[in-house]
Formats: C-alpha cells, sequence, structure tokens
C-alpha cells in the first residue's frame, strides 16, 4: 500500500496518514475482571488477516476506519467510525 | 593500436568530437558517445580492473552492467562503472582495488593461493586461538571492499521529480516500442524507459550481419517519435517496484518517481556466460558484449576469434563478428545437434568452421594473465558435462565471445510479487502469474523472436488497457522457435576448476559442489554460503548458472530449485539520488525574532524553536549566571516567557464537559465558568501522557491547553475519542493560532494591570480564574496560574498580536524590572516550587501513584482513560515513588546529573535522579528523584551515585521549597 | 596463510563433512520439538543437548535455517540497555559471543568495533547518562562522551550532521560489536545435529495438539510428531504459533528494514546510531555499509520493500556523512519484526503446560540468541525459567509489570 483513500478527502499518499492501531471493542469496565481488563489493555491480535484499523488523515485532521488485511497490506474500504452503514 | 573501424549506420559515437582522457598514466583516444570501456578497448588497452577475491585480470565481459569486472576511480568518484559511464575530456582513471596499478598489481599472487582458500574459507580458520582474530580481521577487511571513498566528495542533492502515466513500460526494445504505440495510438499516456542511450534494446546491436533490424528499428522510432502521447526516459533505469505502481526512475540527473496505472516489464534478459576455464580473460566476452561494440562503438572486440556457443545466438554473434572484419576461426556449439540449418549454412558461407558437440574446455592465458592467446576445443557430454580431452584440438586467437543463453531481466516482475515457472521449452523462468495492473512482454516473457515480440508488445499493451477499463482485442502471441534460446547446462567441468559463475566474487564451479558437500544444497543456503549473486551486479550474470549448478548436484529439475529473491536496486543507485535535502522543519513563535534580537540562545524543542536564557548584547554572562537571574527576576521582581508553544485546543459542544470528563483524570462537569482546573491524560494502562489546564470559557465551551510537545498528539486522541465516544464535541487546534506568554513574579499584577480593563486584583483575579478581555489594546485571554511562581498570569492573544502584546509588557514592565526569561529558568522555577514535568521527571511507565499525582485523578468518576487500570495497579503495592529533595546545606562536592542513580545501602539501585538544579534563590540544591515509596516521607536520607562514582547525600524535601529560608 | 586452509589444497577429496545432515521425514516423537530454524531454535536446541543431554530434538523450519530475521538482521550485538534486568540478561549473551566461534567451531566474525549512540539533544543525553549509569552498575563498559571523542573515533562524521541535528555528545559502549548472522545460525545448526539433534527443513508446524491444556503433538506439513514439549521461536510468525493453543500476547509484527551500499575499503571503525535521525550505520567485513532505520510505522506481515524507507535513511546518512551522496545503494531488504510494548521479549513458560515462547524479538533479538538459546533449554529442561528471564515472562503484562526498555531499543537495536 502506498496510497490511502480517506473517506473524506479521497485517495492521498500514504505518507499523509498515521496508523492508529487496530480498531477494538473495550470490554465494559465496570463487569470486566482485572484479567480481562489487562488483556485488553496489553495483548493485541497479531496474527495476519483482514483488519479493522483506525487511521488518521493528517492534513485533514480526520479519523476514520481501515479494513485491511495485513499480509497482502491491501485496503477493501474506509469509514468514518460509526458510519459503517453509510457507505 | 586501434580497433575501431569504419563509421558504421547507427554507431551510438560522435566521430566529431574527439577527445582524450587518461587510464592507469596513459594517455588514451576516444569519442564523445564513447563508454570508458568502449574507449579503451578501440585503443587496445583489455584488461580494464582486477577481479575482487582472485585479483585476477579482467577485461569486459557483458558490456551491459550485468557484471562489475570495469569498476574505476577518477579520484572524486569511486566504483564508476567503465562499461556503461561516458568517457569525458580530461579524465584520469585507475582500477579501484589494486596495489600498484591494474597490470601490476601486487595482490594477484593471491590467485595461486586460491586452492588454499576453498568456498567459505573465512569461516573455517582465523578464530583460533580467538585473540588472533582482530590481526586477521584487520587483513580481511583491507582486502575486501572496491573503491575508496573520497572524504570530500560533495553532499550532492539531487531533484526528485514525480511524474503519472497510464502505462509506464520499461525496456524500449521491440516489444516495449509496440506496447508503448499500442497504448499511446489508443489514447493512453505513456512513459517508455530505457537504461540504454538510445532506444532499440537488442535492435540496436543483434543484426546476425543483416541490416534488416536496424530498418525496423528506424520504422519503430519514427514512430514512437511522432506519437505526442509517449514519453521517452533513455539513460535511465527504473530502480525497482514498489506497492501500487510506484517506481523510481534512475537519471544521472536525479529520480523520477512514476506511480503508473499499469506496468509493462519489457525489460529483456541478461546473456549468461558458458562456464569454462578460464572464461574470465580479458578478451573473453559474450556474445552480445561483441555485438555491441561492434554496433554502437564500432570497435573490433578482438582480430581473431572464436565462438562458443550453446545456443543460436552464437552464430549470430560470429555473424555480426565477421561483418566487421573480424577473423572468426571457428564456431564451438556445445550442442551435440548444433543450430538451424539455414543459420548454420550462413556462418559456413563466411568460412567460419562449425564445431558441433564441441566445447572449449580452457581458455590459454597470454603473458601474466592478462590476456587469451588461443583455446582449448573438446568434444562436450551434454549429459555429463565433461570434455572429452583426449581429442582436444587448440585453437590460436586474441579473443572469445561465447553464448549459452538468458536470464530474464525480471526484478520488477518479482518485486511486484509475480509468481515465475520455469519453461522447459526455452529453459527460462517466464512469468506464471502476474499481479493485476503488472503485465511482461517480450524476452522476459519467453517471447524471442523479433515479429513476435512485437506482437507480444501489443498484446501486453491491449491487456493494460483492459485492465483500464478500455476493451480492445488481446491477440494470443505465437512463436516458432527451431531451437531453445538457453541451454539446460552451459557447464564444462575441469579438474583444475577457474570455470567462473560469479565473476564479481570469483566463484567457481566447484565453490557449489563443495557448498553442497557442507550441506548447503539448497538455493538459499548455497547463496550465503557462496555468496553468489551477492555481489555488486547482484546475480545478473550469475544466479541462473549457479540454479542449473545446484539442479544438476541435487538431480532435480530445475523449477524445483526456485530462484532467489530479486530486491531493489535493478542497479546500485547513488545515496544521494536517493536521500533528500534533510528537512527538519522548525515552527517559529511570533516573538521568535524578539528572542533573537535580544540575546536569546535558541534551540530546538520538539518542533519549536525556543529561547533556553537570553545574554543581552554587550553584556557578559556565563548561561549559569543568566538562568539564575533571570529565575531571580521572576522571584523577587517580575519576569516573561514566551508560551505559544503550548498546545492550545478548544472544545465545543453540548458534551464539551461531558468529553473532558472521560478524556482526563479530573472532574469538569460542576467546574464554573471562568475557572481552571489541571488536566491529566494518561493511556488505557494508566500511565501518565501529558498535563495541561483545562478553562471553562462558557457551559458549552472550554479551552484545553497541552504541554508544548504533545499538542499534536493529544488533539488526535481528542479527534479519535470524540469520533469513537460519539460525542456532540467540536475541536479546533489553536496551537499555532495562538500567541502566548507568562508574566510571573510578585510585580506581575502591577505590570498586566496597566495594561487591561480586566479585574486582575487578588479578590477579582484568585489563582486559577480565567478572564477575557483587552490586553494592551488586544482581545486577550487572562489566566492566573501558578507553574512558575506564586502569582504569575498567562495571556493567550492571537498569533499576530503577539509580538505587540510582548512589547506592551516588556515596556509596561521596564519600571519593575522586568526580565525576559527561558526554558531553563522555567524549570529552575517549577523545581522550586514542585511542579514535576511529564516525561521529564516521569518516563514511559509512571502511573500517577508513582508521580504523587493522587490528587488529580478522580477515582469515584464513572469513567476516564486508564481508569479501570489505575484500580488494578491501586492494588498492588509501590516500588518507587517521585518526591523532591534537598542536597545538604553549603554542599561543595561533585554535583549529581540528572539521570545518577539513587543507591540503597546493599549498592542496589533504587531510584534515579530526575532533576536537579542549583537555585542561587534558595541557595540550595534541589531536585526530583525516583526513591522507594518510604525515602518519600520529609527527612528521609538517600544516596545518589555522581558520574564519577562519589555518593552524595540527598534529603527529602517537601515542596514548594520555600520553607526552606525559613529555617 | 593460516594453517588450517592448507588441507583444502592438498587433499584429492574434499576434507569438510556436511554441516548437518540432510534430514527429511520426521520419527513419529521427540522428547521436545522446536518450532523455527532460526538462530534462537537452533541455539535452545543445541543448548539442550549440550547442557541437559536432551538430544532427541527435532528442529522444523518452514523455510530454510536462518532464513528469517536471523538472516536479515543488521548483526548489532551490544548489552548498553536501560533497565538492570536488560543489561544483565544481554550481557551475559556478550559474554557468551565472545567465546562462540571457538565453542562452535567456526568463525562467526564476531568484530569488537565499539558502538556509539549518538545524542542530538539534551534530553537524548539525559537518556545517554541514564544508561551508562545502569551499564556502570551492572559492570558493563558504557560511558557518556563528548562530540571529541566522537570525531577520534570516526573523523570522518560530521559532527555538526549539515547543521540539522549537531551531535551533542554519545553513549559509548565498549563492546559493540558486529558478526555474521548466518554463521551464527549455521554453527548451532552443526553442533546440535554432531549432537544427535536433527533439523528439518521445509518443514513447516501447521497445527499444535493441546489435550487438557497440555501439549502432546504438532502437526507438520510431514505429518503428525508426538511430543510434550514445544518451543516456539518464530519471531515474526509467532502471533500464528500462538493462535494455534489460543495464548495470547501483546506482540504485533511491524516490518524492519535495511539496506547496504557496494563494498568500499574500509574506513568506518565504529558502529554508528543515532536516534534522532533514524540511523544506524557499520562496515561489514567485506567492505558494504549496513544501514537501517527504525520500524515501520504499521503492521504488515510481509517482507516488501519501500522507497520511503531508503529515502528517509539515505537523507539522513548524508546528514551525517556528507560524502556518501555518491556511494550506492546496492540492496534493500525487510524482515518482520514481533514488537512488544515494552520493546523486550517475551521468554518462558505459558498458560500451555509444555508450551514455551521465546519470542517478542523484534529489532533486537539477534544479539540474544546465545543466551537465550541457554536460558530456554533450561526452561525447558528443567519446566522452569532460571531467574535471568523472570523479568521477561509473559504474565508480566497482565501483572502491570513491564520492563521498560523502548528508551534503549528503539532505533539502535
Ligand atoms: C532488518 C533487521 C535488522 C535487525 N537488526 C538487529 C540488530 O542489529 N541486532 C539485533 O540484536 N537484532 C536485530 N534484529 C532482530 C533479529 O534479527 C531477530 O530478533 C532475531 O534474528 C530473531 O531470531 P529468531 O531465531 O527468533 O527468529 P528467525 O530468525 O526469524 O527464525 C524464525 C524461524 O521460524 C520459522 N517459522 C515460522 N513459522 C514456522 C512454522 N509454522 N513452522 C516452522 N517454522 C516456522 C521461520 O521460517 C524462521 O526461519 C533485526 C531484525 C531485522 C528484520
Amino acid at each position: 500500500m502506498k496510497l490511502l483513500q480517506c473517506p473524506i478527502n479521497g485517495i492521498r499518499p500514504l505518507s499523509e496518514f498515521t496508523y492508529g492501531g487496530e480498531y477494538r471493542d473495550m470490554p465494559d469496565p465496570d463487569t470486566c475482571t482485572d484479567k480481562e481488563w489487562a488483556a485488553y489493555v496489553h495483548y493485541r491480535n497479531g496474527a495476519p488477516g483482514l483488519k479493522k484499523e483506525w487511521w488518521y488523515h493528517g492534513p485533514s485532521g480526520t479519523w476514520f476506519i481501515a479494513e485491511r488485511d495485513t499480509m497482502t497490506d491491501k485496503v477493501s474500504r474506509t469509514y468514518i467510525a460509526g458510519q459503517e452503514e453509510k457507505q | 593500436m586501434s580497433s575501431r573501424i569504419a563509421k558504421k549506420r547507427g554507431e551510438w559515437i560522435n566521430r566529431d568530437k574527439p577527445l582524450t582522457f587518461e587510464y592507469e598514466g596513459q594517455q588514451v583516444q576516444g569519442y564523445e558517445g564513447d563508454t570508458i570501456s568502449s574507449a579503451l578497448w578501440a585503443n587496445g588497452v583489455k584488461v580494464l580492473g582486477r577481479s575482487f577475491k582472485y585479483h585476477r585480470a579482467r577485461g569486459i565481459l557483458s558490456f551491459a552492467n550485468h557484471d562489475v569486472n570495469a569498476l574505476m576511480t577518477d579520484g572524486e568518484d569511486t566504483n564508476i562503472r567503465a562499461d556503461v559511464w561516458p568517457v569525458s575530456n580530461g579524465m584520469k582513471l585507475e582500477a579501484v582495488n589494486t596495489d600498484g596499478g591494474v597490470i601490476k598489481d601486487k595482490n594477484k599472487y593471491i590467485d595461486y593461493l586460491s586452492p588454499f582458500l576453498p568456498v567459505g574459507f573465512y569461516y573455517k580458520t582465523f578464530y583460533k586461538p580467538k585473540r588472533m582474530f582482530p590481526f586477521w580481521e584487520d587483513k580481511i577487511r583491507k582486502a575486501a571492499g572496491l573503491g575508496k571513498v573520497n572524504f570530500n566528495y560533495p553532499r550532492h542533492i539531487k531533484p526528485k521529480r514525480y511524474a503519472h502515466c497510464d502505462v509506464l513500460i520499461i525496456g524500449a526494445g521491440a516489444s516495449g516500442l509496440s506496447a508503448a504505440l499500442e497504448a499511446a495510438e489508443q489514447g493512453f499516456s505513456v512513459i517508455l524507459v530505457d537504461e540504454n542511450r538510445q532506444i532499440g534494446g537488442s535492435l540496436t546491436y543483434d543484426l546476425a550481419g543483416d541490416p534488416a533490424a536496424t530498418d525496423t528499428l528506424s520504422t519503430l522510432q519514427a514512430a514512437v517519435e511522432s506519437q505526442a502521447n509517449i514519453r521517452v526516459i533513455i539513460d535511465a533505469y527504473a530502480g525497482g517496484y514498489y506497492g501500487d505502481n510506484l517506481v523510481p526512475i534512475v537519471e544521472k540527473s536525479g529520480i523520477t518517481k512514476v506511480r503508473a496505472q499499469t506496468v509493462i516489464v519489457a525489460a529483456g534478459v541478461f546473456e549468461q556466460p558458458p562456464v569454462f576455464r578460464y572464461n574470465d580473460l580479458p578478451g573473453v566476452m559474450l556474445g552480445s558484449a561483441a555485438q555491441r561494440l561492434v554496433h554502437r562503438y564500432a570497435v573490433k572486440p578482438f582480430n581473431k576469434g572464436v565462438v562458443v556457443t550453446a545456443n543460436d545466438h552464437g552464430y549470430r554473434t560470429a555473424l555480426d563478428l565477421a561483418s566487421v572484419g573480424v577473423e572468426v576461426v571457428a564456431v564451438i556449439d556445445m550442442r551435440r545437434d548444433g543450430a538451424a540449418q539455414d543459420i548454420t549454412q550462413k556462418v559456413k558461407d563466411k568460412g567460419i568452421a562449425v564445431h558441433k558437440g564441441s566445447c572449449i574446455y580452457e581458455a590459454v592465458a597470454a603473458g601474466d594473465k592478462l590476456g587469451v592467446k588461443e583455446v582449448v576445443v573438446c568434444p562436450y557430454d551434454e549429459t555429463t558435462a565433461e570434455a572429452d580431452t583426449s581429442r582436444s584440438v587448440r585453437l590460436a586467437c586474441d579473443g572469445v565471445a561465447m553464448s549459452a543463453g538468458w536470464a530474464p531481466a525480471a526484478a520488477l516482475l518479482y518485486q511486484a510479487g509475480t509468481k515465475m515457472r520455469y519453461d522447459d521449452s526455452i529453459q527460462q523462468f517466464v512469468p506464471a502469474q502476474l499481479p493485476e495492473s503488472v503485465f511482461a512482454a517480450g524476452k522476459v516473457n519467453g517471447v524471442f523472436e523479433l515479429k513476435a515480440r512485437m506482437q507480444d508488445g501489443r498484446r501486453a499493451a491491449a491487456e493494460a488497457m483492459n485492465y483500464m477499463g478500455k476493451v480492445v482485442a488481446v491477440d494470443s502471441v505465437k512463436q516458432s522457435l527451431s531451437s531453445s534460446p538457453s541451454h539446460p547446462y552451459p557447464i564444462v567441468n575441469h579438474p583444475k576448476g577457474k570455470n567462473f559463475v560469479d565473476f564479481d566474487e570469483d566463484i567457481q564451479v566447484k565453490d557449489f559442489i563443495n557448498a553442497a558437500k557442507e550441506g548447503f544444497d539448497n538455493i538459499e543456503l548455497m547463496k550465503r554460503f557462496t555468496t553468489v549473486g551477492m555481489g555488486p551486479s547482484q546475480g545478473k550474470h550469475s544466479n541462473m548458472n549457479a540454479i542449473r549448478i545446484l539442479a544438476r548436484i541435487r538431480q532435480l529439475p530445475v523449477e524445483k530449485i526456485g530462484t532467489t529473491t530479486a530486491r531493489p536496486f535493478f542497479h546500485p543507485t547513488p545515496i544521494g539520488h536517493l536521500g533528500g535535502r534533510g528537512f527538519h522543519p522548525h515552527r517559529y513563535t511570533a516573538m521568535h525574532q524578539w528572542h533573537v534580537d535580544n540575546g536569546g540562545e535558541m534551540f530546538e524543542a520538539g518542533i519549536w524553536m525556543r529561547p533556553g536564557f537570553y545574554t543581552p548584547a554587550g553584556v557578559k554572562l556565563s548561561a549559569a549566571d543568566a538562568v539564575q537571574q533571570e529565575a531571580l527576576a521572576v522571584r523577587e521582581k517580575v519576569g516573561m516567557i514566551d508560551g505559544s508553544t503550548l498546545g492550545k485546543i478548544e472544545v465545543f459542544g453540548p458534551d464539551a464537559a461531558a468529553f473532558l470528563e472521560r478524556f482526563y483524570t479530573g472532574k469538569f462537569a460542576g467546574q464554573k465558568v471562568g475557572e481552571s482546573r489541571i488536566a491529566m491524560l494518561l493511556d488505557e494502562a494508566g500511565v501518565m501522557l501529558d498535563d495541561g489546564i483545562a478553562v471553562r470559557m462558557a457551559d458549552d465551551q472550554f479551552y484545553v491547553s497541552t504541554n508544548s510537545s504533545n499538542a499534536a498528539t493529544v488533539y488526535r486522541e481528542m479527534q479519535r475519542n470524540v469520533q469513537l465516544w460519539k460525542m456532540q464535541v467540536t475541536l479546533v487546534n489553536l496551537t499555532g493560532a495562538m500567541a502566548a506568554m507568562t508574566v510571573a513574579g510578585p510585580a506581575s499584577r502591577s505590570v498586566v494591570e496597566q495594561l487591561t480593563d480586566i479585574d486582575v486584583s487578588a479578590a477579582a483575579m484568585p489563582d486559577g480564574a480565567f478572564r477575557t478581555g483587552k490586553v494592551a489594546g488586544v482581545d486577550a485571554r487572562l489566566m492566573r496560574v501558578s507553574f512558575v511562581s506564586d502569582l504569575a498570569f498567562e495571556i493567550h492573544v492571537p498569533y499576530k498580536a503577539g509580538l505587540h502584546v510582548w512589547n506592551a509588557v516588556m515596556e509596561a514592565g521596564k519600571a519593575f524590572g522586568i526580565r525576559p526569561f527561558g526554558t531553563d529558568a522555567q524549570r529552575l522555577l517549577r523545581l522550586e516550587m514542585g511542579h514535576h514535568l511529564i516525561s521529564h521527571d516521569t518516563d514511559g511507565l509512571t502511573n500517577p501513584f508513582e508521580a504523587h499525582s493522587d490528587s488529580l485523578v478522580a477515582m469515584d468518576k464513572p469513567f476516564f482513560i486508564g481508569q479501570r487500570s489505575l484500580k488494578i495497579l491501586a492494588k498492588k503495592p509501590l516500588n518507587k515513588k517521585l518526591t523532591t529533595f534537598v542536597l545538604d546545606q553549603g554542599f561543595n562536592g561533585e554535583l549529581p546529573n540528572e539521570c545518577n542513580l539513587v543507591i540503597d545501602s546493599a549498592n542496589n539501585i533504587s531510584g534515579r535522579v530526575t532533576s536537579i538544579s542549583y537555585s542561587r534563590y534558595l541557595n540550595r540544591h534541589i531536585g526530583f528523584a525516583f526513591v522507594p515509596p518510604e525515602q518519600t516521607n520529609d527527612g528521609a536520607r538517600f544516596q545518589i551515585r555522581t558520574d564519577s562514582g562519589a555518593m552524595v547525600s540527598a534529603t527529602a524535601c517537601n515542596a514548594p521549597f520555600f520553607h526552606l529560608l525559613e529555617s | 596463510m593460516p594453517l588450517g586452509l592448507l588441507k583444502y589444497g592438498l587433499s584429492r577429496e574434499y576434507p569438510a563433512p556436511r554441516y548437518f545432515r540432510d534430514c527429511t521425514q520426521p520419527k513419529k516423537s521427540y522428547d521436545a520439538v522446536i518450532i523455527g530454524g532460526g538462530g534462537h531454535g537452533l541455539a535452545a536446541a543445541y543448548y539442550l543437548a549440550k547442557d541437559f543431554g536432551i538430544t532427541n530434538v527435532a528442529v522444523l523450519e518452514k523455510g530454510y535455517i536462518g532464513g528469517g530475521n536471523t538472516g536479515r538482521n543488521t548483526t548489532i550485538v551490544r548489552s548498553n540497555y536501560l533497565t538492570p534486568e536488560g543489561v544483565n540478561f544481554y550481557d551475559a549473551s556478550v559474554k557468551m559471543y565472545e567465546d562462540l566461534s571457538e565453542e562452535l567451531d567456526l568463525n562467526l566474525f564476531y568484530s569488537t568495533r565499539g558502538h556509539f549512540t549518538l545524542a542530538h539533544t539534551e534530553s537524548a543525553m539525559r537518556t545517554m547518562r541514564w544508561r551508562a549509569e545502569v551499564n556502570k552498575h551492572v559492570g558493563v563498559e558504557s560511558y557518556v562522551v563528548g562530540p571529541d571523542e566522537i570525531s577520534k573515533a570516526c573523523p570522518q562524521l560530521d559532527i555538526q550532521c549539515s547543521g540539522q541535528a549537531p551531535i551533542l555528545g554519545a553513549l559509548y559502549h565498549a563492546p559493540g560489536s558486529v558478526a555474521r548472522h548466518d554463521a551464527v545460525a549455521w554453527g548451532y545448526a552443526k553442533e546440535a545435529d554432531r549432537m544427535g539433534v536433527e533439523i528439518f527443513q521445509m518443514t513447516e508446524v501447521t497445527g499444535i495438539d493441546v489435550k487438557s491444556g497440555k501439549v502432546v503433538g504438532v502437526n507438520t506439513n510431514k505429518g503428525y510428531i508426538e511430543t510434550n514439549r514445544v518451543l516456539s521461536a518464530v519471531a515474526g510468525f509467532t502471533p500464528r504459533i500462538t493462535d494455534m493453543v489460543d495464548v495470547e500476547t501483546p506482540i504485533v509484527i511491524h516490518p524492519l528494514q535495511a539496506c547496504v551500499s557496494e563494498p568500499m575499503k574500509p574506513w568506518l571503525d565504529t558502529i554508528l546510531v543515532s536516534g534522532s535521525l533514524h540511523v544506524y550505520v557499520s562496515q561489514s567485513s567485506r567492505g558494504e555499509l549496513v544501514m537501517g532505520s527504525s520500524l515501520d510505522p504499521y503492521e504488515v506481515h510481509s517482507t516488501r520493500s519501500s522507497l520511503d524507507f531508503v529515502e528517509g535513511l539515505t537523507t539522513h546518512i548524508t546528514d551525517m556523512f556528507p560524502f556518501l551522496s555518491n556511494v550506492k545503494v546496492v540492496r534493500q531488504w525487510a524482515g518482520m519484526a514481533d514488537i512488544t510494548p515494552d520493546f523486550a521479549p517475551i521468554m518462558g513458560k505459558t498458560p500451555v503446560e509444555g508450551f514455551y515462547l521465546d519470542a517478542g524479538w523484534g529489532t533486537w533479538g539477534f544479539k540474544a540468541t546465545p543466551i537465550s538459546g541457554k536460558t530456554m533449554a533450561e526452561t525447558i529442561a528443567r519446566d522452569m525459567a532460571p531467574d535471568l528471564i523472570k523479568p521477561f515472562r509473559l504474565s508480566r503484562f497482565e501483572d502491570y509489570e513491564l520492563t521498560g526498555e523502548k528508551g534503549a531499543a528503539s532505533v539502535g537495536h
């Protein structure tokens, strides 16, 4: 990947973006155990595959989600978090 | 003696522009358009270099930048590739890596030691006893390496250019030119790149004595020139293939980064040498090299030569040689069945003898191995690769042209992810599965006949256009080769070896056999153990033979051996081309020039330039004195610091307060308008990331500051969480838009009140209060702060007004003895106040409990980032804690430095100093340190070890430290 | 000419034996199976055999030995870390390396050249002092030096860095070394094989059989192998293996890239690292400059190269050495680095009985090859991790007891 599609600004060179890590659902802090919380904080799904990731387009200040295969580095789609259906 | 022949049609030299240069002390004539090697060869100079390991004399091999036999230096540049580098008037050249000149090279004795230097010899010795290794290593290091670097070479920064196109075509031979025409004719934009100085590829030299190819080229060339859609870049190579069709095109003048919709690789093939003893003598060269000399540079490769071949190409070479009057003694064909009837006949018609089923068993060196004087020809058994030496014939000659086959120039295809397969019918790797938007055409695609190559170029272009959405017919390409262009095993065994496979690295057949005997019998291990293909030409002339040899050793089909990975760069690429100008961007505050004009010692603070301290003009002041004086001014009178670098973020909207409650550790819901609160940010693990101040400007509006170095990251994290938490909040980053300054000290109120309509009296504006109004006639935000002193005002104004307000404050402060202060004094002042700095006094694992910041975390809130982790951490005993400390009164020993360690009575590390400073105001040394929790109590003693190892006692001491003055 | 080479010139038969046997089909069962024939896996096999007499061991390598990060790394060996735990651990490795050529009877080209971590900012200087102090405490030769001393060791270095980022000082680390990476793998393979360990190349583990929380065997492309003890030493492939046993780790994979120049006559005698400029460089015994940078910014499971990387690296290298403009980069490549949040490894036991983990080597694991092999062998043999590696246990993350090597490991592998 050398180009990335920002849902607001279109296709831009990768150098304009910052990687924000995998999008992960937070466990309910009130009900989860300490162990579950520690796992959420520290552990990662490190195996290759299609992942939902946070990406940030710097010049416009836009966060969005990219669905990317971490093996082939191909992005299948991008959207603003929570607006997945609208795409 | 000149080997230059009469002017030829299509030659690349300009006979009107003769020039002179020097090689190894000898004057040499050439023409504009000559490469160094062609000019030397034309003058009968055939020893162009010495080999890397054995220091054997070497001449032209590929003459195409597929080997590094001829590496030279002109004293300025090193490792100049003489085969392809143009000559210029007055050059003074020498071969690299010789001791005493290329002819007399004192290191040539190493060739005689070669029996004692088996493959990987350096793994086998030099390490016993251990202490001898440095001695040997020094010798090895000196022997290794090619040219010497010129330490005075200027830093050349070549411009980077950018280009876009529909179709990028790499290689302007018959297939590449045809592809370009096909795409351009349909209206697509084409960039066509070729590393040669003229387009045409093999059409410029592989003529078989027949000018028909030259006519074809002229037609293609004229068609390409008339196409406005085709941009031709010559004398330039595609350095590599990178994701999303990014290909850097490397020219002498710099790199053009081409981003193409589609890429067609039509890069052709590299000729591969047959392998026989002494195939490396000067005068023994590849057939295509001989053809290039003849047709491009009008130079006879030799006068009386032999052609050895394992394909039909040798016959074509023989015809080309004969066409310029070289006496070709014989064509030695390693194939039992020889070549097709018609071409054999053509060669015979020239009076050239053809020996089928024969090989050169060895070339025989002329004096001191500087050239060839004859070859030993024997019957050859293709299945065993053995020569029948009982029936040898000697043929006198001064040169050999050799052809055995080709390897695809597929590096870019590999880099793009192409899967290759081995095609037995042509004994070559060809693309089996190409990535979408990448195509291959011509010889690299296994298509050899001229007509078929032209069709294949058009076919590839048609496929590329279909990929881009234009529906065009794709015609399949057929060729009817009478024999394989490459031989499956063009190797001649020889008990005495020196039958070279890799000329860069001096690797001979037995090296592979022995490597396999030692267990390195898969291609990757063999490559690493023998170093085949690891030299500067990256296996262009050697990898294919290495694979064939290994396949034979393992008795496996070539396909099963596979290839090694071809990494960028296609040719070694200068650092100055790749690198750009080092951009280290700085930001300047609105008051920057004022600082500079008033003696500010500016330093880099993250991306900003800030004054560390000021030495006003005409004043003699040490840095330490300057800092102390500035700090004293704040303690006793008034001082001002430029705080514009603070991050400044506005948070608006109905959810603004709720957002800050979740984002920061403190409470903001109940915060009154006009009040400020500390805003501390943690990460999810509970580690302290930032602290700033949040001011409530309205019910739905906050103005938040962050540490200077964290402005961008905090803003970014805010943005992410607004989206994630789906809150009705708008964020505006005002960091660059607002200037800020802090006026601090007992007289600060008196200074500020002169400039503003805001009531700044103690009653009206207590610590932490926030007001808006005019300051020096400008709309301003004014805040009572206490980071560096009990009484201080932070003034925020639009960037443009920054300098005006700054000047106004300086003017108003004159009467009170105001001084500007820099970041060094700020550090000291906040230390006196007992405020830690995040990431200076804390590190990447520090949590608030360790930093005495419990009071800033509202554990009773429903949620904030890091809270859940803090709940876990709260149950664990702390093993270190930050404390403020003093050194003993009147301390005058070696002063501890920041990061000196705290050492306990058992001589273990129990902590470290994170800040330490002398305070003239207190006349004490004060600081912050991590210590075991029990040592944070006021009065606890601990020991700090200085740089030199001395132990210094320190005492934990409550802060602010001003109580020390009372005792 | 050393005498050891004479036999090669004089004997008729090639006098060197195979380094290791050509094993193709694994047996039905082994006392221990090691996944990954990189330096770490092979070293663990060697020390299992040598220190504990456990020789019924199979090393399974899906490609060829040393073909992972072992064969891609830039071979810096040093112990000037930041935490006492880290310094002790890496120091033990450095000491082993010093005698390793003799022990493995193979020249590893272990070359002690001294290592400078350049500081261009005051805050970097503070970190250097911190490391120096911890190093000294543990008995490792590191100290902070000024620009003059750096210039003395490397007169060609532009201390002003072309005015971009003047060098204020450095952490000097005398034992800093480089070595031949392949040879380390081959040497361990050779000696492990000699003691009976079987090394299988082109043999991929596709599953791990766990029954009632205990390892009972592994599935491979060459069939099922029974075993009660499995070591995963697969660096960039770790998450794929830990997923097979449902063990969670913090490891993420980022590419790490490097490149080499054309060979030139020796001039750079030391190893230089600059955190601010994100580069490090040394000159190999072949004369090439070996250069690298920091991690790629996002997760990718491939070894593709990028142009950004070389552009950035060469820009900064010319800040340091302006005259290199016309020296050429021959080749660039990448490895897949297994990164942990605290830049320290993960070693030892896991929640699955009989499944041992040696991972999280990121950009810094080559230097640890001997000591990790030795300590993992002990962990497997005794089913208990030795004290030296306890700080690196997997459970430290659940316990919020991270090790904190980030300050020493981010660029200077
Ligand atoms: C560019 C670069 C530069 C570096 N520079 C340095 C440096 O200067 N100093 C330093 O100390 N460290 C450095 N490192 C880090 C170092 O290379 C690694 O940490 C170290 O080599 C890891 O060794 P290993 O044996 O654990 O892994 P590897 O050598 O990667 O071996 C793991 C092996 O496991 C195999 N494998 C994976 N999955 C399976 C499976 N399912 N079945 C069978 N086999 C499998 C792989 O094929 C591989 O061969 C660098 C790394 C890179 C990429």
